[in-house]
């Protein structure tokens, strides 16, 4: 921990800290513009110079260079530093276009302000200027190479840290040009953030070009609700409109980065087909009389049926808030427990996965980046969890082994080992992990008890073909310093998180560090477990509905549609319902048959408190009072010339508040927080985790490790699966992002296809699908043998393509 | 084969294969293959494949991506760094003319002037009947022999006027002797 | 007339041959060697010879094998670098072309003193003759048992083979031709850790430039004293290969003692000036050296006598200039080098090169204005804050045109233009 003096005053840090990082820790922000601190130091562009006075370096230095040392004496004011900085930016300023009236990067550029600051402002060189053609990137990021100052930050963080290899760096000398071979959309799903580390304004979003300045804007920090890890963003909004998502610090969470679902997925917010009234059977009404005829109807339908007539249908992706007024909603009322999701069969994988963390076993998203050995079961982050990708890759370029076991050919930005298990044998394959840590391993002792469940569990535990090989890296995972252990929530069957908890405690007293990690389904999943019960399922609903003992449904936020398989059963039995309620913010197949329909806000009008994946209570700050945008509703003019005392479009309420109505017949907004504390045990702050369970040494149960596959050994299996792209129900609106969603496509291993006569290419209509639903087959070796795998697709018609592959199954 | 009901099939053409002769291809994977980092031997397979193809063209960049294991754009990044590889169409003979110091001094100036004239072409330009580009080069380590210039990379110099003209000469011959083939 | 070492069996029109070779003692060396000499005493006779490298750095040979730390893990490599892009050299290249295989051995020696398995010659895309030639003796030596596995019967083996660069000055650079190697841009990469810790693929690794190398069977064989007094004087040892060209009689490359008078060289070796012009001055060391002027003509040529007058002895490119030369003009042609040759990683090199260039062709062309004298000073002054060697060796004949020929430089900015396009 060398200390040394920054500009006169005193400094300790830790070994190996540069003296760029040291001096901000006593708020100094030595200039810069190749370093980064997710990038780290290459010394190219020389403007971090500093004076070294005393110690064992001395004269000007750049300090992102030079490790801090005991004894050092660092003058950032330095005459001669200043004058090379001055002189390092009149350089940069050499061939730039002087563009800024244009430029979006305008008013947050680095090179502006250090070319003010640095007192650049007389143009002596009298060459010409090198110019660049630009190249069109595709849908997200707007290119202007002659703005650059090659700081070589974008190939680094796009190559390096993210392991894509689309993007780079040609040409030498003066000539570097920044860019694709060929002009061609960017094939890195974080290529968004190449916007947010150019110091200039030669990345720029393409979706906001042109819409305002940085301090035109209005800013909120936010989360992200496109995945279940919640990573922070700041939301730029301007005329009613959120325009822009950048990624927000968060050390626990994110880091410094977003992924491309996150931050491009708004355009719901906006678009055209937003619902802003309330409908009575489809014709508009306002919003107090579809309100008062809500209630009306409810009232009058819970005197016949009492209150389990009524049930409650929430969301993952709604905020805490509304989650918790359901929940209280049913305490109060008595009407039947809210479900969460359509998705049983993931809600009993993720009650069985929540159910196995504890307080000592959940790790954050940025720990795994220092793991030595990461394993995946049931896992395919970039596109269930994108992030966790780009902590992987950080993982791995610090040496760190990733292994994927997956019946999917899991891709990832960086060098791991995948071992193809199909879903029916996950759980399978966990116990061969882990007799594979006990068996050889002299490190983890168990006692008696252990000892005959662990014999029980080498009984019952059927043989696979990838067996030896798990057991292999089960007994690898006994000499890792640091192991971290993810398993998805939405392939595996319910009882592979708690084998995953079960390898990770006992591998825990053989390392220094592990934990386990669940991605998980939906934005708010946690919040919903916590709120909604692991009981609350939807097959039930939906039989008691079918019966004619559920009269009224109250659908929050949710497109049951697109989270129920079979859309046919699902239409007819809302058919049978006296009541369907309906309140969301975005039109879907639901909203279309709703008798009365409330539009709620956005979370860029209503914020909201979300749970993100492992439990940290998150808070999303609202940017917009909400309406129309003026950019629509001025029809180009600007103010618009029509006045009024409301906002047109304006109509929509915080989905809580419709259903805090209907608990106490008030429409003021509750205090929710009490609320939250009540639901979650104890008064968590924003950004902590909330209170879990303690540790405890039980097996879980072992039921399907010994169970074969259903059906025949050679049978064909379906798995939807998230993808980046177009699964998520609200990212699925962002018009650029639909311009990346591959065409719909089926992958199988290459065994599979022969079996079913298919090569990779071929395209096939789906019978009876409505709208048409034309399907690309892909091959893929990495495929587990059998699994016909799609991307899980909002709008697509599941009935038909279900019903196509389980005649393909049938035959 | 199943062949569901009301579904159709269709094909993907498989993309045009690239001419390069199968020996050269082989030769390349081989030398790959006998190497512990494949990217080593970036520039060779590069030089190769130009030398070939007469230039690194998007096809050969594509061809040698593959071969290496790299994506295109990492070709591209060694393929625009080094001064022997060209991403652009260039003669059957490339001339490069030395134009550092002692080349300079012994009258660099002059042999451009006369090339120029001769080929009726400027830097950067390929003569009409595809024969000769016409390129500055840095010092090529024959300052000895200055002044000096490289044809497809074999030096020449000291040279004169009419040596240079002889040289012209002797390539012309040669190309409607053997027309097509520059290897 | 000088003791020729190196270029001892040169012949005016091929190579010293594998048999020849042999027969003038050569392997003998490496075979002694091989028979089990303690690395360490090979080293110290390295060391004690007071080999510099001959590469343009200077630096001693022997200091480099000892930083190889005796527990270092294998791989370990050893390069030659052939790669010779300074302007003005071509030693390696006529060397290459005349005793390749005192090069083989050298490395073969070099290679078994800290148990370096790969052997690398990195090699300008301009010397096809010469690496066709390296390939063809290499399988000689390997046929007669000098390279390959287990050499003769001893637990060491030792491989090499030729890469062939694609052509740019920065890949001579250590580190950058590391990079290279591994098939990445070559852009250099700071040190630590220094690649005898950590160079190519990670692994500890050393490099020396042809010339060294080729020293090495020689000194074995002859001692550390006989180098040593192969010199001139007191503080330089052994000979040199210079590339002399420019405005004498017979340019060309010559072995020479250090320490021998720039004049005796011009004079002796080269035919004198061409057409008897008087010198104006010259470049001692390729173009990233510093001019001299007329009134060092009879200076030493060793490493020590050019750094008490400020200059570097380089690669001992002697570029030679008369009386009617620019040297306005000639420091306009250099930093066009550097400005083309630039890799472009930072910002001083990457714009400083096109800028100086830019300000030195108004000079020579009767546009420079304002301050500047002051302009260029300061620009060369931020140029040794660049990330690599490369541009304080660009700034150097810069520095010394100011320092120098301040005179002609005034002259072109009172004239308004090069006063010898004048005449
Ligand atoms: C820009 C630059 C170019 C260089 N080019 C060469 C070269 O072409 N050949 C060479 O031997 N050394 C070259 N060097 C010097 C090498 O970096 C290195 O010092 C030398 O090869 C070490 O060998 P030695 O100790 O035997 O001299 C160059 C250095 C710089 C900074
Ligand atoms: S494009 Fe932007 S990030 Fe990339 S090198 Fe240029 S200035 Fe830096
Ligand atoms: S990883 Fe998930 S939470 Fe993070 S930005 Fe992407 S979609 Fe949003
Ligand atoms: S000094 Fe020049 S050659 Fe060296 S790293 Fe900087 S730009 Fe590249
Ligand atoms: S920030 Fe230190 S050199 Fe760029
Ligand atoms: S200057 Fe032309 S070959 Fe050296």
């Amino acid at each position: 921990m060398p200390t040394l003096t920054i500009d006169n005053r005193p400094v300790t840090v830790p070994d190996g800290t540069k003296v760029i990082t040291a001096a901000e820790q006593l708020g100094i922000m030595i200039p810069r513009f190749c370093y980064h601190p997710a990038l780290g130091s290459v010394g190219a562009c020389r403007v971090c110079a500093v004076g070294f006075k005393e110690g064992p370096i001395k004269g000007v230095e750049m300090s992102c260079m030079v490790d801090a040392q005991e004894g050092m004496v660092v003058a950032t004011d330095d005459p001669d530093a200043v004058d090379l900085r001055k002189h390092v930016i009149e350089l940069l300023m050499l061939h730039h276009p002087h563009d800024c009236p244009v430029c979006d990067e305008g008013g947050h550029c680095l090179l502006q302000d250090m070319t003010i600051s640095g007192g650049h402002g007389r143009r002596r060189y009298a060459g010409a200027k090198r110019t660049h053609l630009d190249q069109d990137l595709g849908p997200l990021v707007q290119h202007e190479m002659n703005r650059c100052i090659q700081c070589y930050r974008c190939s680094r963080f796009y190559q390096q840290f993210c392991g894509y290899r689309d993007l780079g760096v040609t040409g030498i000398g003066t000539r570097v040009y920044f860019g694709r071979s060929e002009p061609g959309t960017l094939e890195s799903p974080f290529s968004g953030n190449l916007t947010d580390i150019c110091p200039t304004g030669v990345y720029t979003d393409k979706p906001s070009r042109f819409y305002g300045r940085r301090w035109d804007y209005e800013r909120a920090p936010s989360v992200c609700i496109h995945c279940s890890l919640g990573c922070s963003l700041t939301v730029s909004a301007r005329y009613r409109k959120a325009v822009r998502h950048e990624a927000r610090f968060n050390a626990q969470v994110n880091g410094h980065f977003i992924c491309d679902r996150g931050r491009y997925a708004y355009a719901y917010a906006s678009q055209p087909e937003r619902p802003r009234d309330a409908l009575i059977a489809g014709r508009p009404a306002t919003l107090a009389q579809a309100a008062t005829q809500m209630s009306e109807r409810l009232a009058a339908i819970e005197k016949g049926t009492g209150p389990d007539g009524i049930a409650l249908m929430g969301s993952a992706r709604s905020s805490l808030e509304t989650q918790a007024l359901l929940a209280r909603l049913h305490s109060e009322k008595g009407w039947r427990t809210p479900c969460f999701s359509a998705d049983d069969a993931a809600t009993r994988v993720v009650s069985s996965a929540l159910n196995t963390l504890n307080a000592t076993n959940t790790i954050a998203l940025t720990e795994i980046e220092g793991a030595d050995t990461v394993l995946l079961v049931g896992a395919d982050p970039i596109g269930e969890a994108p992030m966790l990708a780009l902590a992987l890759r950080q993982a791995q370029r610090d040496g760190s082994r990733i292994i994927t076991v997956d019946p999917r050919p899991v891709t990832l930005p960086c060098a791991h080992d995948h071992i193809a298990v199909s879903g029916d044998d996950l759980a399978t394959a966990v116990a061969h992990l882990i007799i594979g840590a006990l068996e050889p391993s002299r490190e983890i002792a168990l006692d008696a008890d252990q000892q005959d469940r662990f014999k029980t569990l080498k009984q019952e535990t059927r043989d696979i073909p990838a067996a030896a090989e798990l057991r292999a890296i089960g007994h690898a995972l006994t000499t890792a310093w640091r192991p971290a252990f993810v398993c998805g929530t939405t392939v595996p069957d319910p009882d592979v998180p708690p084998l995953m908890g079960l390898l990770q405690a006992l591998v825990q007293t053989s390392c220094m560090w592990s934990g386990l990690f669940f991605p998980l389904p939906g934005a708010n999943t946690f919040g919903a477990h916590c709120l909604g019960g692991s009981d609350a399922l939807f097959e039930p609903l939906l039989a008691a509905v079918e019966a004619g003992q559920v009269k009224a449904l109250v659908v929050v936020e949710n497109d049951l549609f697109s989270e129920y398989p079979d859309q046919q059963r699902l239409a007819a039995a809302l058919e049978s319902l006296e009541l369907l309620v309906v309140m969301d913010c975005v039109p879907s197949a639901i909203t279309a048959r709703a008798d009365i329909f409330l539009p709620t806000q956005t979370i860029y009008e209503a914020g909201g408190h979300y749970l993100n994946n492992e439990g940290r209570l998150q808070v999303a700050t609202p940017v917009i009072a909400g309406g129309l945008s003026i950019m629509d509703t001025g029809g180009g003019n600007h103010p618009p010339r029509e006045f009024r005392e409301d906002i047109p479009g304006g109509t929509p309420r915080p989905a809580w508040q419709y259903v805090a109505g209907l608990a106490t017949g008030e429409t003021d907004p509750p205090d929710v927080k009490p609320l939250l504390d009540e639901a979650l045990t104890a008064g968590v702050a924003d950004g902590e985790r909330v209170s879990l369970p303690s540790a405890s040494r039980e097996w879980p149960s072992i039921e399907r490790i010994g169970a074969g596959p259903e059906g025949d050994a050679g049978g064909l299996t379906l798995i939807e699966s998230a993808a980046t792209f177009g699964s998520e129900p609200l990212a699925a609106f962002s018009t650029v992002l639909a311009e990346l969603t591959p065409l719909f496509g089926v992958t199988v291993h290459s065994e599979t296809a022969q079996r079913l006569g298919w090569r990779a290419g071929d395209r096939i209509v789906i019978p009876d699908s409505a709208p048409a639903l034309e399907v690309v087959v892909t091959l893929d070796d990495r495929a587990a043998p059998g699994v016909l795998l799609v991307p899980r697709r909002i709008g697509i018609d599941r009935t038909a393509l279900r019903r196509y592959m389980a005649h393909l199954l049938a035959e | 084969m199943l062949r569901p009901r009301g579904a159709f099939f269709e094909r993907t053409i498989e993309p045009l294969e690239l001419h390069v002769s199968e020996a050269l291809i082989e030769k390349l994977k081989n030398e790959i293959a006998a190497v512990e980092h494949p990217r080593e031997l970036a520039v060779d397979v590069m030089m190769a494949l130009q030398d070939h193809h007469g230039y690194l063209s998007d096809a050969a960049r594509d061809q040698a991506a593959e071969l290496l294991g790299m994506s295109a754009l990492e070709v591209d990044e060694l393929a625009t760094f080094y001064t022997f590889i060209f991403r652009e169409p260039v003669g059957r003979y490339v001339i490069h003319v030395c134009d550092s110091l002692i080349c300079w001094m012994a009258g660099e100036e002059n042999i451009v002037d006369h090339l120029r004239q001769q080929l009726q072409i400027d830097f950067g330009q390929t003569t009409a009947d595809g024969l000769f580009t016409l390129l500055p080069v840095c010092c090529i380590g024959y300052c000895d022999r200055a002044p000096a210039i490289l044809v497809n990379r074999r030096v020449h110099g000291p040279l004169t006027n009419s040596r240079l003209d002889e040289l012209l000469q002797k390539y012309r011959a040669e190309a409607a002797e053997k027309p097509g083939s520059n290897v | 007339m000088y003791p020729q070492v190196l270029f001892q069996h040169r012949k005016p029109d091929r190579i010293n041959t594998f048999a020849e070779y042999r027969e003038q003692g050569g392997y003998s060396a490496l075979s002694d060697v091989i028979a089990g000499a303690d690395p360490a005493a090979v080293i110290a006779t390295i060391d004690d010879a007071q080999l510099l490298g001959r590469g343009g750095a200077g630096f001693p040979a022997g200091r480099k094998l000892m930083t190889v730390a005796q527990d270092a893990p294998h791989p370990r490599y050893l390069i030659c670098n052939a790669d010779e892009m300074e302007p003005g050299t071509f030693k390696d290249r006529v060397l290459l072309h005349a005793d390749p295989h005192l090069l083989i051995e050298g490395m073969a020696i070099v290679a078994y003193t800290v148990r370096a398995r790969h052997g690398i010659i990195f090699i300008r895309p301009e010397y096809e003759n010469a690496a066709r030639i390296l390939e063809r003796e290499i399988r000689l030596a390997r046929e007669a048992g000098f390279l390959g596995e287990k050499i003769h019967d001893s637990d060491f083996s030792f491989e090499i083979v030729v890469h062939r660069s694609g052509g740019r000055y920065i890949c001579g650079e250590v580190t950058a031709l590391i990079s290279a190697l591994e098939g990445c841009r070559p852009n250099p990469r700071k040190a630590p850790p220094y690649p005898t810790d950590k160079g190519l693929w990670q692994q500890p690794t050393v490099l020396n430039n042809v010339e060294t190398l080729a020293y090495v069977p020689l000194i074995v064989r002859h001692g550390a004293q006989w180098f040593r007094d192969l010199a001139l004087t007191e503080s330089a040892a052994g000979t040199k290969l210079f590339s002399i060209s420019g405005h004498v009689n017979k340019p060309g490359c010559y072995e020479v003692p250090l320490g021998v008078p720039l004049s005796e060289m011009i004079e002796n070796c080269c035919g004198g000036m061409r057409d008897g012009r008087p010198f104006k001055g010259c470049l001692p060391g390729g173009a990233s050296t510093g001019f001299l002027s007329a009134e060092h003509y009879h200076i030493p040529m060793d490493y020590e006598s050019l750094k008490a007058v400020g200059n570097r002895l380089g690669t001992g490119a002697v570029m030679v200039f008369d009386d009617t030369t620019c040297m306005v003009a000639a420091t306009l042609n250099l930093t066009n080098f550097f400005a083309r040759e630039s890799c472009g990683w930072c910002t001083p090199c990457r714009e400083g090169f096109p800028y100086l260039k830019d300000l030195l062709y108004r000079l020579e062309n009767g546009m420079a204005d304002g301050d500047w004298i002051g302009q260029v000073e300061t620009l060369c002054g931020h140029l040794y804050k660049a990330y690599c060697a490369f541009a304080p060796g660009g700034v150097a004949p810069i520095e010394s045109l100011l320092a120098n020929f301040g005179e002609e430089v005034q002259a072109h900015i009172d004239l308004g233009g090069c006063p010898m396009q004048r005449q």
